[in-house]
């Protein structure tokens, strides 16, 4: 069958055509997903009061709720057992956890992921510190962790006094002594993001209160 | 040659298209320019309407010109379009330099400037060529089914700009007020 030469014209027009606007999608796309991902804080705000959080412990499947400002200082870090820099984080943890660094502080592991997840990471399941799935979406939102690892360092009073991504073992020795900052002292520790942010959306991934 | 012509002929036709469909987007943000065109005070329904028309016009044309190759008045009034678009470009350019002409409403952020004066100049040139006359008559004879095919894919174009242009305008700035 032989086609019009204008049909042929037309359809490489057309195409031509779609390309372009398929161009301008994909680059505004793009651009949605930058401004998404860049324009949402990490982490609380230092100087807040941290939120209380429910979550489910792997280790005898029971739900814990963590009321911050109970008198114990607690580093909380967001993780997931998929992310590469989490799992850095969490031998960096257990590394400090080991040397007795982070005596005096209640630290926890939370992951939007179900405990079975943990066997696809060596330091998820090597790891001695309380981990946990966080339980309710709110959660996540409350402590801005959009992206992994994120470090959150609480004194007892139940006050943020350090939010960022981490991975390196000083990093942590910093947000452990934030954790133990005298009450009301107006001091913050200066923190250096390292750990580059991770595309796991854990707010995303969190699931509903209950579910596995 | 005849490939230059059609190839001219259906480009226009294309940009109408898109043109059009992208400004059906967002007929506020084209009415705001419509109204630097007025010479009077126009109330905001009549200029929302305006705007409405004068894309939708764009997308008829721009359809007809390309389903409907045969029909040689089209190229004509293709033409005759373009060099409103030069008017409208020159005119944007002497008494509103540097305001957002929308002409594809939030797919292009470009300025009523000497470089928009030059576009729509091509444009009309473009135009121009197509109105050639096409040596194989046969060229342009098509079947209801190919006229249809050609329908529903300049459609999706003019739907895939106005998505396009809805997506985009999604973070564009926003337009200076229109007073009704």
């Amino acid at each position: 069958m032989k086609i019009p030469l204008y049909l042929a014209v037309a359809q490489w027009t057309l195409l031509f055509a779609f390309g372009l606007l398929l161009i301008v999608v994909y680059r505004q796309l793009g651009r949605i997903l930058h401004k998404t991902d860049t324009a949402a804080p990490l982490g609380p705000a230092v100087g807040s009061n941290a939120a209380s959080l429910e979550y489910s412990r792997f280790a005898d499947d029971t739900v814990q709720y963590l009321t911050p400002g109970d008198g114990q200082p607690t580093l909380l870090a967001f993780v997931e057992p998929t992310c590469l820099s989490c799992e850095k984080l969490v031998l960096a943890l257990g590394e400090a956890e080991h040397a007795g660094e982070l005596s005096g502080l209640r630290v926890l592991l939370l992951t939007s992921s179900p405990k079975s997840y943990l066997k696809v990471s060596d330091a998820f399941r090597a790891t001695r510190l309380e981990c946990g799935r966080i339980l309710a979406q709110a959660t996540t939102q409350a402590y801005g962790a959009t992206s992994t690892p994120l470090l959150v360092a609480i004194d007892r009073d139940g006050v943020v006094r350090a939010a960022a991504p981490a991975i390196q073992l000083a990093e942590v020795r910093t947000f452990g002594r934030a954790c133990l900052l005298p009450p009301a002292a107006g001091e913050s520790i200066p923190i250096t993001a390292t750990a580059p942010r991770y595309e796991n959306d854990l707010e995303a991934a969190t699931p509903a209160a209950g579910a596995d | 040659m005849d490939v230059l012509i059609l190839c001219a002929k259906t480009a226009v036709a294309c940009l109408l298209i898109v043109a059009g469909g992208a400004k059906l987007s967002d007929p506020a943000s084209f009415a705001s320019t419509a109204r630097l065109f007025l010479p009077f005070r126009v109330a905001w329904p009549l200029l929302s309407a305006i705007a409405v028309g004068v894309s939708l016009g764009e997308l008829a044309v721009g359809l007809a010109s390309l389903t409907l190759p045969a029909i040689t008045a089209l190229n004509a009034l293709v033409f005759a379009i373009a060099c409103a678009f030069v008017g409208v470009s020159a005119l944007g350019y002497a008494f509103h330099r540097g305001r957002s002409c929308r002409c594809f409403g939030a797919l292009s952020q470009r300025e009523f400037d000497a470089a928009s004066v030059l576009r729509s100049a091509v444009t009309a040139g473009i135009a121009a060529v197509a109105l050639a006359h096409v040596g194989a008559a046969a060229a342009l004879q098509l079947d209801a089914t190919a006229r249809v095919l050609l329908l529903a894919a300049a459609g999706l174009l003019a739907l895939a700009a106005f998505t396009a242009a809805k997506a985009r305008g999604t973070d564009s700035e926003p337009e200076p007020e229109v007073a009704s």
